[in-house]
């Protein structure tokens, strides 16, 4: 459905001219994120400003019943930000100002394109910690953080993002600026509409402002490695790791195949003889966390390690920590396509986990690597094919994945830990909600956008 | 009908996950996603599978607006070779009549050897009207640098280890814009490395040429330029050491920090009275293609106090003829850089390519800035012999 000649005159009347593209290259640029198998192009790509004129602009596309599809940087892995329906993009990266960070009440205020390293960095300078650390931090907004409730590294001892949205401005798709929450940590006035957006993918409002906790900057931070034989053994010193009572900040494997590929790309020195290794790390108070390093590294040895080393500087832990940011798009050198899951089990399943997805694996003639949070029982998958073009393979990956999300959910978990729904999750969604509750989520969407415009094909749809 | 423009294998190494993002110079300035290298390579594949045809204005606006200063290499977990793809992109996109007329002329002239040579004639009417730095008013260091400018251009081989005799020793590279701007930096290179022979029968390497869409007259005139300077190859220019390591391999081509790395350091340099300050601006085939950064770091920290600047290795908006294309995008890139140079208060920005060196004196001199640039070998063999 092209839009109308009208329909984009008006589109341009209120961003100007140049902040609307409609050629066919810019469409095609705009037709996809980072989630492989997805893609379709929008009919107009629209670069807002400010508030009032995302507001315009959505009120316009209710006017009309033009799908509207809010975007970041598009580094989300669930086709959160791909235009199933067509029709706008609303690309948010000129909202990009970091607008305050406060010392006093431990919050930042930001417009929602700047990126979560961004603030991060702007945090730092004030030593102060942003707390959520997704692995595409450099790149992701934080708009975008907030819309998927992004996790990453830190997740065990901090959470996900939804711990530190203390207040939002958003734009209803019918053109009202509503603002939820504000600079309190204790305010239970109303619903709680701030973490309803939280996580709410873009199908309910337009994030045009956020007020963010952030917590004083630990002293120190270290980090350590430890190799195993086997994926078993690692999941082992995790349960051995808890019950030693210490809930470290970082707590990361990778399976064989991914200690190779990370190490294809970053050349750290990893062992690529070990089965699986353990990434781990904590901050606060230097004695602290060296005699936390210390305890993770006896209970690694306890479940058989055959070498655990400390970073010796800090360059070289950043350096381990970036690598691991990075194991997804460093497992694409093994094939033309890529496609990480995210599931989530409780802590004690992990290991069965890992078990039941090899025998998925095999039983679908796939290749599954596997990577994750092993502290919070976020585990990612991911199947590498030779080309998307071989489609029989594309179809049994789809099929073991459809399994490893079942698995999941028998064990108690969940289809997503942080990477969002999206349009890639969504088949799975009823056997997590059941039907009432997704019938209950359908009607929250139409409350907030009665004519269906903001990303439709997914939450709430 | 438009499938064979890119080697498919380079083209679908890349996964979307959009890491580059963030090192993008065009990017940074839109925040459009068509202006990344993950959205340029989502056109090069609609190119590629007749999604877009050919003259799609996207296409053409994108090719060209693009630096090609590869920062997305490094950063790429997944390894794509972006540079590559983007000179396949413009052998398509530039064929022929749509080349720009400016890279026209200038791949014509550099092709010329007798031109070349000419050059270092006529040299100072060109660096008259376009890069001769103001001594700066308070900088009698500094403007002693300048001083091996006024020679003449290297004299003709009559080194040891002579080139035609089929190359045992190494020889240096003396490039196509350094003979008509710079021909101090040769002479300076030749300083500080006495043992390279200097054969004046030496063409340019091509990096022009693959850049602006004539990959095989790159490759062309890169082999070429190889069988007149066989065995070791060293260059002063960052850009010609990337294009030649990529057709001759890397085997061949030394730039020039690298082949001085081991030597003992020279006297220190001075400037009123105290250690310099200085900080270097990476050239970006050199630090992205051939993962060159430390070794010139390591001889300014020799003999002057190296300030980093945080966009060191961040594009100057030279970007081989992109100033010449481009001037407009190319100053917004230069603007800020030049302020960041600045606020640094350095007395020397290094450069190693004359690339580089060109954008950042031409901008320097527009300020009236009191900062000088030079390129690493001037600023060494001053140090050398003072």
């Amino acid at each position: 459905m092209a839009l109308s000649a009208t329909v984009l005159a008006e589109l341009r009347g209120i961003v100007g001219p140049s902040h609307v593209h409609d050629a066919a290259g810019d469409l095609v640029a705009y037709a996809r994120d980072a989630t492989p198998l997805f893609s379709h192009r929008p009919d107009a790509v629209v670069f807002p400003a400010d508030t009032a004129e995302v507001a315009a602009v959505l009120a316009l596309a209710t006017r009309h019943r033009v799908p509207v599809v809010p975007r970041g940087a598009g580094s989300n892995l669930c086709a959160a930000t791909v235009p199933l329906r067509g029709g706008i993009v609303l690309v948010l990266t000129r909202l990009n100002a970091i607008l305050e960070v406060s010392g006093d009440e431990l919050l930042a205020r930001t417009q929602p394109g700047a990126t979560s390293a961004a603030l991060a960095d702007a945090a730092a300078a004030q030593g102060l910690l942003w707390a959520p650390d997704p692995g595409s931090r450099t790149v992701a907004t934080v708009g975008g953080t907030i819309a998927t409730c992004a996790g990453g590294l830190r997740g065990l001892k901090y959470g996900v993002t939804r711990n530190y949205v203390l207040g939002l401005e958003a734009v209803l798709p019918t053109g009202e600026v509503i603002r939820t929450g504000g600079r309190l940590w204790k305010d239970v006035a109303g619903y709680d509409l701030t973490r309803l957006l939280t996580g709410s993918e873009g199908t309910l409002a337009v994030i045009t402002e956020a007020t963010v906790a952030l917590l004083p900057a630990p002293a120190s931070a270290n980090t350590g490695v430890a190799y195993f034989p086997t994926l078993a053994d690692a999941g082992e010193a995790v349960a051995r790791v808890i019950r030693a009572g210490v809930v470290p900040a970082t707590l990361e494997f990778l399976d064989r195949a991914c200690i190779d590929a990370v190490e294809d790309f970053a050349h750290l020195g990893l062992r690529t003889d070990a089965g699986a290794l353990l990434l781990f790390g904590d901050d606060g108070p230097p004695d602290l966390v060296a005699a936390h390093l210390d305890r993770i590294g006896a209970a690694c040895v306890e479940a058989g390690a055959v070498e655990v080393t400390t970073a010796r500087e800090v360059a070289q832990a950043e350096a381990l920590l970036a690598a691991r940011r990075c194991a997804l798009p460093a497992l694409s050198r093994r094939g033309g396509v890529t496609i990480l899951e995210d599931a989530t089990v409780p802590r004690p399943r992990i290991a069965e986990m890992v078990d039941r997805i090899d025998a998925i694996a095999a039983r679908h003639d796939v290749a599954i690597a596997t990577f994750g949070h092993a502290g919070d029982g976020n585990l990612h998958p991911t199947c590498v094919l030779d080309s998307a073009e071989d489609h029989d393979a594309v179809r049994r990956a789809e099929a073991a994945f459809a399994d490893v999300f079942a698995a999941a959910i028998d064990l108690g978990g969940t289809i997503t830990g942080e990477h969002g729904v999206g349009a890639a999750k969504l088949p799975f969604l009823a056997a997590r909600l059941g039907e009432d509750q997704l019938a209950l989520l359908r009607r929250i969407k139409s409350a907030f956008d009665p004519a269906g415009i903001l990303n439709p094909g997914k939450l709430g749809s | 009908m438009t499938g064979d423009v890119f080697d498919p294998e380079q083209l679908s190494r890349c996964i979307s996950c959009g890491f580059c993002l963030p090192a993008c110079p065009t990017y940074a300035m839109t925040g459009d996603e068509a202006s990344s290298p993950r959205g340029r390579i989502t056109l090069m594949r609609a190119l590629q599978d007749g999604t877009l045809p050919p003259d799609d204005g996207t296409l053409a606006e994108e090719s060209s607006f693009c630096l090609g200063c590869r920062a997305c290499e490094p950063v790429c977990p997944a390894g794509v070779e972006y540079g590559s793809l983007l000179e396949q992109w413009r052998v398509h996109q530039w064929r022929g009549w749509r080349r720009p007329l400016v890279a026209r002329a200038l791949m014509l002239l550099v092709e010329q050897r007798w031109l070349l040579r000419l050059s270092g004639l006529v040299r100072r009417a060109a660096r008259g009207r376009a890069v001769t730095p103001a001594p700066p008013p308070s900088a009698p260091a500094a403007s002693a640098l300048s001083a091996p400018a006024s020679g003449a251009a290297p004299a003709p081989a009559a080194a040891p280890g002579s080139a035609a005799a089929g190359g045992a020793g190494a020889q240096l590279m003396l490039g196509c814009v350094e003979r008509g701007l710079y021909p101090a930096v040769s002479r300076a290179a030749r300083a500080l490395a006495p043992e390279l022979a200097v054969p004046t029968a030496q063409g340019c390497c091509g990096a022009l040429h693959a850049h602006n869409g004539d990959l095989a007259g790159g490759e062309r005139l890169a082999e070429r330029l190889g069988a007149d300077l066989p065995g070791t190859i060293v260059t002063t220019s960052g850009g010609c050491a990337a294009h030649l390591a990529s057709v001759l391999g890397r085997d061949r081509v030394r730039e020039l920090s690298t082949w001085l790395a081991d030597r003992p350091a020279g006297a220190e340099l001075r400037v009123g009275g105290r250690r310099a300050r200085v900080t270097l601006q990476d050239s970006c085939h050199l630090r992205n293609g051939l993962g060159v950064f430390a070794e010139p770091r390591m001889l300014l920290r020799q003999v002057a106090d190296y300030v980093e600047l945080p966009s060191a290795a961040a594009c100057c908006g030279a970007a081989g003829t992109y100033s010449l294309l481009r001037p407009k995008d190319s100053r917004r890139i230069l603007d800020a850089k030049l302020d960041e140079i600045e606020a640094a208060g350095v007395d020397l920005v290094v450069a190693v390519n004359p690339g580089c060196l060109r954008q950042l004196r031409t901008g320097l001199r527009r300020r009236r800035s009191a900062v000088r640039a030079v390129h690493l070998a001037e600023l060494l063999a001053r140090v050398e012999s003072p």
